[in-house]
């Protein structure tokens, strides 16, 4: 490391160069990581991680764990077939094509080279559980708790492959030279409180998505939008954002904050049941055929249209109930996870039902990217949550972790093959003493509302105006609020230290969350029906005639958002699940 | 999300010990329930003192990264209930490790002494694809119980050796190594053994158990070091390594 003067900004700066940036040490970005070292090992890489490498993100709070066809009788078809379904249609087919293809590699990869090692069925074969949603057993897990393995392995693996580590570094924004063309990232050290320019050959926006920005939310406290933020400021088109994910069983804990920590579909899969306040299995009203087993989108808004009609549980949620179904040992056995967690807050699913409500959970909206990870800008790769299409109007179980992986390696061979024709390119001076003074300003106010109760509030206003069931009405006072919001966001002050600096970093949270807010909120007000995650009130019915196209948004004058649509392209499979000519089979393109 | 309780349940002292001397360290936080020392200190930090740092990420005990003492013990804030009537909370930052201010430390010692053992997996040069292992197998369960370590340093701060810097490898780098010693697919496992027989490894270990006391997984270090020894002196209970091993293929295997 060096230190280069960018006298102007008025701050100490320090220097990093790194053939190869990638902001986000979660499974897409430490996946990208050991694909970087494996296919270029004389590259450098410089992973910029906002808290601790490989314990910041989600991928380490996978529970249920990773869809893969990994042997007849199931195959990648059926697995397509059903992430599409899934996705009401609104996939891009492409990028769900090369999920379900590189999935079962990607296992492979993880067992015999990261070290991984899934739970196993009594021949010794990798043992593969049900989720909903899906036309087969396909779910690789280890206990109910997969996420450690994985992440942990990984992160292992990064003690062999030893990429430079900026822990507690936040990234602020992309840098660009002279001619605006990518130069790197701007970022700030949490710890030391001094800014750092990570000059980069290839960067790789990995952060995970924003869904924090809800009441009752599933994700880690990292998981701000940072990085859909920092492209949208770039002018990168964002495509997608109402489908924000409700997973149907977020534990409810008062006012802990275990409040909206996701029980794992595994518990629906196995057999649960759902009961409302009254002891009715509801779900034979919204999905009689699946039931429980139903996908995501349609469980999550069934339990909230049975809490709002009056029927829910005392803590305002609905009974989900193991227990009767199983019994106390075998719940026990199979999800000890699970039962620790309900036996955290005062509950126990083994031996009786506990209450659960929808936990906004996941971004299926993002940036725009081709199966490759590029994007619009040239040596900018997207992988993980921070892309959008892969899983169109709803993601199923356990295909979240398979994006990261899957996306993350291929982010890395990709950015392997841009080394040979990219170089380095000098930040321009002034960016980065802008970057640093407006990171610096909610320190240096002397008086300004604390970032906390901002916080508090675009949560609430977000649960309440644009969750899991929305309106017109609704959305627009979203809109209001937000704009609202956004003004106080830019007065906002953090008293303190520099150095670690949580209120400050807070601080630096709610731009990049408001900004995602804004833009969800004005696709979602584009979108006039309901389909997969999104559900309209004034516009019930899914609506195949007009909307098989997905909402692209734009940064518009101001940075508004300018929401337009495409149709979907069926590249494979048509609404009938039928295959398109010529497109069959075949690799990715 | 934070409105008091419909009872008023009344307040806890909570304790915390800052970096400033000129901070105050006692505070009266409103009673929830559950409530973990955790929600204590958002409580703190949102509501009484904005300063406050402490770090977290996942809140379900996944990452390992809120560990502290509460009363002297290392938890995970997330997990750690702060029971009623208990008088005053005292949260402090982790024993043995740099205090980067009030309860966040660096974990760089605890992780220095993680990669000593090589802490990741070295493929054997004839694994194929995913091996085949019955889950009933013997090092499965050798390896089992110790998999879900989530390097939260709490064995570390609870080891008056590992954390006294005293010259100890500590438990949770040990428990890693058995774990990579037992498992038939990794081809590193002399190496290791070798390591962990150094001044530094098992020989070190008093037998303290604060480790296992402390592990908020459950997991049992002390165990995982007894069984290196077994190993070591090839005692009754080791495990010899397969000559050859199955793997499966899979979909996409060209």
């Amino acid at each position: 490391m060096t230190l280069t003067g960018y006298a102007d900004a008025g701050a100490d700066i320090e220097t990093v160069r790194a053939d190869v940036a990638i902001i986000g040490t979660g499974g897409a970005g430490l996946m990208c990581a050991l694909h970087v070292a494996d296919a270029a090992p004389e590259a450098t890489v410089a992973l910029v991680s906002k808290g601790i490498v490989g314990k910041s993100g989600c991928t380490r709070m996978v529970q249920g764990g990773f869809n893969a066809a990994l042997r007849a009788p199931d195959t990648v078809e059926a697995h397509f077939a059903d992430t599409l379904r899934g996705g009401q249609f609104l996939n891009d087919q492409e990028l769900a094509w090369t999920l379900v293809c590189d999935a079962p590699q990607v296992i492979g990869e993880l067992e015999t080279k990261v070290g991984c090692f899934f739970d196993r069925d009594a021949e010794g074969r990798i043992h593969q559980k049900a989720f909903a949603g899906q036309s087969f057993d396909r779910t690789v897990h280890r206990g109910d708790l997969t996420g450690i393995e994985i992440m942990g392995r990984l992160r292992d693996q990064m003690f062999r492959t030893g990429p430079a580590e900026l822990e507690d570094v936040r990234a602020l924004d992309l840098l660009t030279g002279a001619h605006g063309e990518l130069a790197g990232v701007l970022g700030l050290s949490i710890r030391h409180g001094r800014f750092v320019v990570v000059q980069a050959r290839v960067v790789v926006v990995a952060t995970g998505g924003a869904a924090t920005m809800y009441k009752v939310a599933a994700p880690a406290r990292e998981k701000t939008g940072d990085g859909v933020a920092l492209c949208w400021r770039a002018g990168l088109a964002l495509r997608d954002m109402e489908m924000l994910q409700f997973h149907p069983t977020g534990l409810l804990a008062g006012e802990s904050r275990l409040t909206g920590a996701v029980l794992e579909e595994g518990l629906r899969g196995a057999g649960a049941h759902l009961l409302n306040g009254d002891g009715e299995r509801y779900m034979a009203r919204y999905d009689a055929e699946r039931m429980e087993r139903s996908t995501r989108d349609v469980v999550a808004r069934a339990s909230y249209t049975e809490v709002a009609a009056g029927r829910g549980t005392p803590g305002g949620g609905v009974w989900l109930d193991i227990a009767s179904v199983l019994g106390a040992e075998e719940v026990q056995r199979r999800f000890p996870g699970m039962t620790d967690r309900t036996r955290q807050v005062g509950q126990d699913l083994s031996t009786g039902p506990v209450e659960v409500s929808p936990t906004a959970h996941f971004h299926m909206g993002g940036v725009i990217i081709g199966p490759d990870c590029g994007t619009a800008i040239d040596g900018l790769l997207v992988a993980g949550e921070d892309a959008g299409g892969v899983h169109g109007a709803n993601r199923l179980g356990g295909n979240g972790v398979a994006e990261s992986t899957v996306f993350g390696a291929r982010a890395g061979d990709t950015a392997a093959v841009l080394l040979d024709s990219r170089g380095f390119t000098e930040p321009d001076a002034a960016q980065v003493a802008e970057g640093v003074r407006g990171a610096l300003a909610p320190l240096r106010r002397e008086s300004g509302p604390e970032p906390f109760g901002l916080t508090r509030r675009l949560k609430e206003l977000m649960w309440e105006h644009a969750g899991v069931v929305r309106s017109a009405d609704g959305l627009r006072q979203a809109a209001v609020g937000l704009a609202d919001l956004a003004g106080e966001v830019a007065t906002v002050r953090a008293s303190g230290p520099a150095q670690v600096n949580y209120a400050w970093q807070e601080a630096l949270d709610l731009p990049n969350q408001v900004t995602v807010a804004r833009i969800l909120v004005a696709a979602a007000l584009a979108r006039t029906e309901s389909r997969g995650a999104h559900a309209r009130a004034d516009h019930p019915a899914q609506d195949d005639e007009n909307w098989l196209r997905y909402t692209v948004a734009r940064p518009g004058p101001e940075s508004d958002p300018v929401v337009e649509t495409r149709p979907v392209e069926f590249t494979r499979l048509d609404l009938a699940g039928r295959p398109v000519a010529g497109h069959a089979d075949g690799q990715p393109r | 999300m934070r409105q008091p309780d419909a009872e008023p349940a009344g307040t806890v002292e909570v304790v915390v010990r800052r970096s400033d001397p000129s901070r105050p360290v006692s505070y009266q936080v409103s009673r929830i329930r559950p409530m973990k020392v955790l929600d204590a200190l958002l409580a703190i930090q949102r509501d009484l003192d904005p300063t406050l740092a402490f770090r977290f990420s996942c809140r379900v005990a996944m990452c390992g990264t809120c560990t502290v003492r509460m009363n002297g013990r290392a938890v995970l804030a997330c997990q750690a209930e702060i029971p009623d009537g208990a008088g005053p909370v005292h949260v402090e930052p982790l024993a043995g490790l740099p205090v980067l201010r009030d309860l966040v430390t660096d974990t760089a010692p605890f992780f220095a002494q993680w990669q000593a053992v090589t802490p990741y997996f070295v493929p054997r040069s004839d694994l194929a694809g995913p091996a085949r292992i019955r889950p009933d197998s013997p090092e499965r369960a050798v390896i089992d119980p110790r998999l879900d370590c989530i390097t939260c340093g709490a064995c570390y701060s609870s080891c008056g050796i590992a954390a006294a810097g005293r010259g100890f490898l500590g438990p949770a780098a040990l428990n890693r190594a058995l774990v990579l010693i037992s498992d038939s697919r990794d081809g590193a496992a002399a190496q290791r053994l070798a390591r962990v027989a150094a001044p530094d490894g098992t020989d070190r270990c008093h037998y303290i158990y604060g480790c296992s006391a402390d592990c908020p997984k459950g997991l049992d270090p002390a165990g995982a070091i007894r069984a290196l020894r077994r190993r070591r002196f090839r005692l009754p209970g080791w495990l010899p390594r397969p000559r050859k091993i199955k793997s499966m293929t899979l979909n996409g295997d060209r």
